[in-house]
């Protein structure tokens, strides 16, 4: 097969030609995604409508986008952090739902009197970072693949939400499987503009924090060069163990602090829900962005979009939540595929080789 | 205590069925040196059309075979997306994943939840059937069961006594070595990934038409993944999977037997033993051999000639 069919890996591929095949790869994922949702038996005239205005033009609309996509700048800045290290963060959904679990805990038990938000927050961050310490000492110790041990102990997670919303932690006033709602204190100051609040601030900030850690500061050279090559980067004295342990916990801790804005800024309770599909955004949005900080709060907001819209495509026309996640899948191998163009030189011969 | 055995040995292999599918299809995928996460998607897209094709009146072994074809198909875009464009493999399976997952739910929609008649046991003499400890171990269970296992020595024999195996093997290991011996990488890569899928759709669309004879969003629940572990487990040699599978499927077929016996373990902390007990096995494994040397030297990277 292909026997005349040259490649080489390209040893730079210059701004433009990357920039090309992005916006090629974008258009062609988005084209994709239109004739899934067709497909599905969204109406052609809605799509703009459904797509467009309802969830970035309209106010309330808008309020749903930028409310969603809070969470989900911290939970990709949980993968760009442990994706730049080539460690294969796949259960952000789980460090999230622990992170939420913590910071409901803080809430019902009524721990920290006066800073009761803050440490709901610390607790969170406290959470994600403690769920993904198990899988990065035993990649890092043991060689354990961390792609396998971050998704079950994401299942782990969920079944003890589930036990602590049908135990402990529901409320009895009712038969849904949730927290009882928490008090003043202990939600996030609203905007007064739909749901939005000030963990989006927390969120910016946390960009911007990592943003400065990663191109200004020492550490974040170490990490980033030890991504790239690990062995060059131990070779020259960087303890690449410790980076890369490092980098992952807080990947974790943002993972953690997303499930605590979660609770603490939107839904102000703790819900099944609390993780669902964060783990694909998450990394989707990293990709996308290529995983640099200032990029994710973009993307993110283009992902939420789709959510959002997502959720009344149901309502209307009948659409599966499942489109969705075919959405992110249809993305993400688009972008992969597309990058064969920006990292190889293909020459095709006029013979086959004999 | 005989009776708790003989139903526990007896559901046994129902459970092991599938998990000895999924990562015999891996095994393939990763003994040609790629890494395919999609495990999970494929079963779930699998378990999905057999339940329509058993729904829509169709016999268990064709809604079977249909729901393996379905999981090829699903396969495809990963497969020239790793194979021809030399995409990342962890991605691009994370992708198949979603898409797996996505199109499960968008497509089974209106045959969730509706139990039909799946793949019925074979049927033997009642004697044989109520011999205790054994007689459901072995005289209640269906094709499908004594299939995985048959395909398991197959697989050893074709991996490890033909020439196609000896083949697929260096290029797991070695694709430039392979290459330059005149094997052709990307064909071979091919031919892995489709009876990889198939095997792989095949345990998904057992886990519907014959384990729980219905179909329900996340009902593979993990499997994929825990495959995945098995294949490492396994140290990547088909007759070991059978152990793996054995071991993985018995502790998942303890739960619903201790919940029976009314064990005072909070329901959700009994779902989560198969996870724990899969990063134990991983952690042990990686503990007492050396997995480095069993694994495929090339799993997970692309390899193009110019690397050669």
């Amino acid at each position: 097969m292909f026997e005349r069919v040259t490649l080489e890996r390209r040893a730079e591929t210059g701004a433009l030609r990357s920039a090309l095949v992005y916006v090629i790869a974008l258009a062609v994922a988005t084209t994709l995604s239109l004739g899934v949702m067709i497909a599905a038996g969204v109406p052609t005239g809605a799509l703009f409508e459904e797509l467009v205005v309802q969830v970035f033009l309209s106010e309330a609309g808008l309020a749903r986008t930028v409310t969603m996509a809070t969470p989900m700048i911290l939970a990709a800045l949980a993968a760009a952090l442990c994706l730049r290290l080539k460690f294969w963060n796949i259960g952000i959904e789980g460090q999230l739902i622990m992170g939420a679990i913590l910071a409901t805990a803080v809430a019902l038990y009524d721990i920290g009197g006066a800073a009761r938000l803050p440490v709901m927050l610390l607790a969170s961050a406290l959470g994600g970072a403690l769920w993904v310490a198990a899988p990065a000492i035993l990649k890092l110790r043991f060689g354990v693949s961390e792609v396998i041990v971050t998704l079950l102990l994401s299942n782990v997670a969920f079944l003890f939400l589930q036990h602590l919303l049908f135990g402990p932690f529901g409320d009895t006033s009712h038969n849904f499987p949730t927290s009882p709602v928490f008090d003043e204190t202990e939600k996030l100051a609203r905007f007064g503009y739909g749901d939005t609040n000030t963990g989006l601030i927390i969120a910016l900030v946390a960009v911007a924090a990592i943003a400065l850690v990663t191109h200004r500061m020492r550490f974040g050279f170490a990490a980033r060069f030890a991504g790239d090559n690990a062995r060059a980067s131990e070779a020259l004295g960087f303890n690449t163990g410790r980076i890369m342990l490092i980098s992952i916990l807080a990947g974790g801790a943002m993972a953690g602090l997303a499930g605590g804005v979660i609770v603490a800024g939107t839904e102000h309770r703790l819900t099944q829900v609390v993780g669902l599909n964060m783990t694909f955004n998450g990394i989707i949005i990293a990709a996308l962005a290529r995983n640099a900080p200032l990029m994710i709060p973009i993307v993110s907001f283009f992902i939420a979009g789709l959510s959002v819209a997502s959720a009344s495509l149901k309502v209307f026309y009948g659409v599966s939540e499942g489109i969705v996640l075919i959405i992110q899948g249809i993305i993400l191998l688009t972008l992969v595929t597309f990058q064969f163009a920006s990292t190889y030189r293909v020459t095709i011969a006029r013979q086959r080789p004999a | 205590m005989i009776e708790f055995l003989t139903a526990w040995l007896g559901s046994l292999p129902g459970f092991m069925a599938p998990l000895l599918l999924a990562s015999l299809g891996l095994l393939f995928c990763e003994r040609a040196g790629v890494l395919n996460l999609g495990v999970e998607g494929v079963m779930a897209v699998s378990a999905m059309t057999g339940a329509i094709f058993a729904l829509g009146g169709y016999g268990p072994g064709v809604a079977i075979l249909l729901g393996a074809l379905a999981g090829v198909a699903v396969s495809i875009p990963f497969m020239i997306a790793v194979i021809v464009f030399r995409a990342p493999q962890i991605p691009a399976g994370l992708a198949l994943v979603a898409i797996g997952l996505g199109a499960s739910e968008a497509m089974g929609r209106d045959a969730a939840h509706k139990p039909f008649l799946g793949l019925q046991p074979i049927l033997w003499p009642e004697w044989l059937t109520e011999l205790p400890i054994v007689g459901r171990l072995l005289f209640e269970q269906d094709w499908m069961v004594i299939l995985s296992l048959t395909l398991a020595v197959l697989a050893t024999w074709g991996m490890f006594y033909t020439r196609h195996g000896l083949r697929l093997r260096a290029i797991g290991e070695d694709p430039a070595t392979a290459d330059a011996a005149g094997v052709d990488v990307q064909l071979y890569q091919f031919g892995a990934l489709m009876i990889g899928a198939a095997l792989i759709g095949l345990g998904g669309a057992y886990l519907s038409v014959a384990g729980s004879q219905i179909w329900t969003e996340g009902m593979v629940a993990g499997r994929g993944w825990i495959s995945l572990a098995l294949v490492v487990f396994a140290q990547w040699m088909p007759v070991r999977a059978i152990f793996g599978a054995v071991l993985f499927g018995g502790a998942e077929a303890l739960i619903p037997r201790l919940q029976a016996q009314g064990l005072e373990v909070p329901v959700y902390f009994l779902s989560m033993t198969p996870y724990l007990l899969t990063i134990g096995a991983l952690l042990l494994i990686s503990l007492s051999t050396r997995t480095s040397q069993a694994e495929p030297g090339f799993l997970g990277r692309s390899y193009t000639r110019q690397d050669r």
